[in-house]
């Protein structure tokens, strides 16, 4: 039994992606107070929007000349799965801060959106609920690499900048440790929520397209598969921390990595592997989290703000 | 100015909706009466004979009480205008009757004469008509008004608030289809709509789609195999949404009744198909696996929570997707390698489909049409054992009180038990069995769902145990503060949480809810989603928890019907569900005083207070009530 441990490494790097940009994403909107278990729909809408919006803008091109490649389609695809994470992230955050909603309920019902909309949107545009039609101009890929690769890597010693060396992180931090004395001075905590669940919204819409346009070439009924709650767990592992979410996701891409090179080889089952990542994340929140005590959440994580 | 605006709306429903359909065809296209005549878009065509001509001065005459009631709420006397909304909206109530009148005695008199002349009547010239959105919102506006005066006299804003926990779900439902109407106005083109009809023509055949779909959804609740076949789907959604109220009881929110489902499947197939025995004893076995098998993964989260302080909720959402491995794991192959090694297994029936052996007879819970005795359709005999038996068993628990509840439950079982004997004994009553009832396959499960709404209901409020789980729930501090082991509590919660949803089990595998006496892949395991629904709407209570369970099963059986005529996926009753649960979380839209019990005591205070003063507030606008001093989070 030999595994080739070179080809695990880009291996890994691509199944981090998706989980590095979500985790992010949870990271801005938990710092700011506000729970976002919707991390998983948001990335299925982005994609379904990425898959939609690709296919049809290249739709009457192909009709033309078949396989045509138009470079910035999708480009455009991946602006319209942001978009689509942060209309939807927009809901929560209205539901929640808002109409001052239990966010964990709030949340659970984006993921049961998620289920249910893409089917009725896939049947009025491709007639069947499962799954969209293929694209031709994928996400394209630099040296290897799909461009949101390097973006999530990147967007590490960005956040982690933009939240402990500039005012804005400051606030961001205050406004979910303790809202009321950021409001004493003069910060606007809705304002500051609504834009951290938005930017969780972008990032997970941005993820959501590498899925249907970067990773695969279409759409595919719940094919987050579950990436946005381990992206979840990575965030609550990673301590809330651009650096540890770097590191815990870097982990669960890891066991994705490898889980996908166990299935070609006879060690298990391939419906065994496929449950390998949700219980390494079991066992590292229960586990490692009760004797990393400090790891602690944002003190006004989950309570409603009202004057 | 709200309520002008709302008047305006109404009107223009009023004018140019469809007010009754005359002809409906199967795939939906159909011939629409409106204030400007008759809209055919695809040439149905209708008898001459058919008198719609009142039909333009009808939908005028509510125009006329729409303006009316415009004028009603410049009146600036609060009583005076009470009495003018009251009037008009009994009017509008009359006015909603004579239409109705009207409409069927106008399809009645053209199917009379058809029928008259020898015509069959599955052959009649009108055979599918129904009332319009036109129709539904007069009467949604009549009781609009009669609602509107109330809410002018004293007391009024605390008269809706006390019913908040009828009125959060129903604005919530209101929403919910307004969201899911506008979902299928995005989606479908109108009934029957080329692209060449004028704009107004194609506004009102997609109007008339959207009343049609939710026609269809809520059509089961008007006649009776609709109505048995959605309690069949609404069994399930009992369990699942009792194993989610029963966790957010205790202030612990289990999202993963699916994998407690699928767990709790696995266990019963097994002790189903596996364990021999007698045959009395297996089906009580199968049924306690069930529940064990869903208790064991509940559980697991619960112990976790308790021992580790992990979230109940991330752990709850992961063990759901292990649960569905380990299902495909045992029902798609029997040949697996391990390192190499090769492992057989004895699960999976042999064939392409991924299944399980069937249970055994003695292990199937028989449907409830098998209860009662009775065989297929046709003429049978009514066993009177089990109705017997359920009403004595029933009837001295309610009726026996003053005793503890371990005497009751064991004197109405007694009771249950010779009411079961008696009934055996009784001779038969003879019934004939249409054959639209006996191919429902309503089973047993439903009555265990029954019993386990009773039992959690007795359990939360009728025990000290179930106290302390309450109190928990609403206070962990306190709770614990007074002597509540909170790990212990936390790990019986989420086992009692995850057996109800096992349970669920019952039904699809011992009841044959999937078809077949086994296990399948079909098994809709999301079913453990929609419970978050059913809870939430059901307020948390058994009560609230039945009806909303109904409601939803009538929602699917709705959805099957609206597949198979309009081709809409049944995909918009699962969000039409999510989207009550986004309601519902957000109070309906509501204001707070509907949400908070601290400001809904403020304005039922502010009621009484305005009740019992003197000083009669005439002529001052609706003010607001001095706002309650706001809980600090």
């Amino acid at each position: 039994m030999s595994i080739p441990f070179l080809a695990l490494i880009p291996a890994t790097l691509r199944s981090t992606t998706p989980l590095l940009l979500t985790a992010l994403g949870g990271m801005y909107s938990e710092r700011s107070g506000v729970v976002n278990i919707a991390l998983e729909g948001i990335m299925l809408f982005g994609a379904l929007a990425a898959a939609v919006t690709t296919q049809q803008l290249e739709a009457p091109i192909l009709a033309q000349t078949p396989a045509a490649q138009v470079a910035w389609i999708p480009w455009v695809g991946l602006l319209a799965g942001a978009l689509g994470g942060v209309a939807i992230a927009f809901v929560h955050a209205l539901v929640c801060i808002h109409y001052k909603a239990d966010q964990i309920v709030s949340g659970t019902a984006i993921n049961l959106l998620a289920l249910s909309v893409p089917s009725l949107v896939l049947q009025s545009f491709y007639g069947n609920t499962t799954n969209s039609q293929e694209v031709v101009n994928r996400l394209p890929l630099w040296n290897g690499f799909s461009p949101l690769v390097y973006l999530a890597f990147a967007l590490v010693p960005v956040s982690w900048w933009l939240l402990f060396k500039t005012p804005w992180g400051l606030r961001l931090r205050a406004v979910g440790e303790h809202p009321q004395a950021a409001d004493t001075v003069g910060v606007d905590i809705l304002r500051m929520r609504y834009g951290a669940v938005m930017l969780s919204g972008l990032l997970g819409g941005l993820a959501g397209a590498y899925l249907s346009i970067g990773f695969l070439n279409q759409f595919v009924r719940n094919m987050s598969a579950g990436k946005g709650f381990i992206s979840l767990a990575a965030m609550i592992f990673g301590k809330w921390h651009p650096l540890g979410i770097l590191g815990s996701t870097l982990l669960f891409g890891a066991t994705d990595a490898l889980a996908i090179q166990l299935q070609g080889g006879d060690v298990m089952p391939p419906v065994l592997i496929q449950a390998l990542p949700f219980v390494l994340t079991m066992l590292v929140l229960s586990g490692m989290l009760s004797r990393i005590r400090q790891a602690r959440p944002p003190a006004a994580l989950g309570k409603a703000y009202s004057k | 100015m709200l309520l002008l605006l709302a008047n305006l709306i109404a009107v223009l429903l009023f004018l140019l909706c469809p007010w009754w359909v005359l002809k409906r065809e199967f795939g939906g296209a159909g011939v629409l009466a409106g204030t400007f005549g008759l809209l055919d878009p695809q040439n149905l065509g209708i008898p001459d004979t058919l008198a719609v001509g009142w039909i333009p001065g009808f939908s005028w005459a509510w125009v006329l009480l729409a303006l009316g009631s415009s004028l009603a709420l410049l009146i600036r006397e609060r009583q005076l205008r009470a009495r003018w909304l009251y009037s008009l909206g009994i009017a509008g109530l009359l006015l909603f009757g004579l239409g109705l009148l009207r409409f069927y005695g106008a399809i009645g008199a053209v199917n009379g004469v058809a029928l008259a002349e020898g015509i069959l009547p599955a052959r009649l010239p009108l055979r599918r008509f129904s009332p319009s959105l036109a129709s539904y919102a007069s009467l949604a506006y009549a009781l609009l008004l009669l609602l509107l005066g109330r809410l002018q006299l004293p007391g009024g804003k605390a008269f809706l608030v006390r019913r908040r926990q009828i009125v959060v779900p129903l604005s919530a439902l209101g929403l919910a289809v307004a969201v899911g109407a506008l979902v299928v106005w995005m989606l479908r083109p109108g009934l029957g709509a080329s692209p060449d009809l004028t704009p107004f023509l194609n506004l009102t055949t997609k109007l008339d789609l959207i009343t049609y779909t939710f026609q269809l959804l809520f059509s089961p609740l008007t006649h009776w195999s609709g109505l048995f076949q959605s309690l069949l789907l609404a069994t399930p959604l009992i369990f699942t949404g009792l194993a989610v109220a029963f966790g957010f009881q205790a202030g612990l929110f289990n999202i993963g009744a699916p994998g407690q489902l699928t767990m709790g499947a696995i266990a019963t197939m097994l002790v189903g198909v596996y364990v021999p025995g007698p045959g009395w004893l297996t089906l009580p076995l199968s049924i306690l696996a069930a529940a064990a098998g869903g208790a064991f993964w509940g559980g697991i989260p619960g112990w976790l929570k308790a021992r580790f302080g992990t979230h109940e909720v991330i752990n709850t959402i992961m063990m759901n997707y292990i649960a569905a491995s380990i299902f495909l794991f045992l029902i798609s192959a029997n040949q697996y390698r391990f390192f190499g090694y090769p492992v057989t297994l004895p699960f999976k029936a042999p064939g392409p489909e991924a299944r399980s052996y069937e249970i055994r007879p003695e292990s199937r819970i028989p449907t409830l049409l098998e209860l009662l005795g009775l065989q297929g359709s046709g003429a049978g005999e009514l066993s009177w054992a089990w109705p017997l038996a359920l009403v004595a068993g029933v009837g001295v628990y309610l009726l026996w009180k003053g005793v503890s509840i371990q005497k009751r439950l064991i004197a109405s079982l007694g009771a249950g038990v010779l009411g079961y004997l008696l009934g055996g004994i009784l001779p038969g009553w003879p019934v004939e069995v249409p054959a639209g009832l006996a191919a429902i396959r309503l089973n047993g499960a439903f009555l265990i769902a029954l019993l386990a709404v009773a039992v959690v209901n007795v359990y939360l409020w009728r025990t000290i145990e179930g106290y302390e789980l309450r109190a928990m729930g609403l206070s962990p501090k306190a709770a614990e503060y007074a002597g509540v082991n909170l790990g212990q509590k936390r790990i019986l919660a989420m086992a009692v949480s995850g057996a109800l949803a096992g349970l669920a089990a019952t039904h699809y595998v011992l009841g044959a809810g999937i078809e077949e006496y086994r296990l399948k892949q079909s098994l809709p395991a999301n079913v453990g989603f929609d419970g978050i629904a059913v809870a939430l709407m059901g307020q948390n209570s058994p009560l609230g928890i039945t009806l909303t369970a109904l409601l939803f099963g009538v929602l699917l059986t709705g959805g099957l019907q609206l597949n198979l005529e309009l081709g809409i996926s049944r995909e918009l009753v699962t969000t039409l569900q999510a989207l009550i649960v986004l309601f519902i979380a957000a109070g309906g839209l509501l204001p707070t005083y509907f949400t908070d019990p601290l400001q809904a005591a403020q304005v039922e205070m502010d009621a009484q207070r305005a009740m019992t003063s003197p000083v009669e507030k005439e002529g001052i606008p609706e003010s607001n009530p001095p706002s309650a001093p706001q809980p600090q989070s």
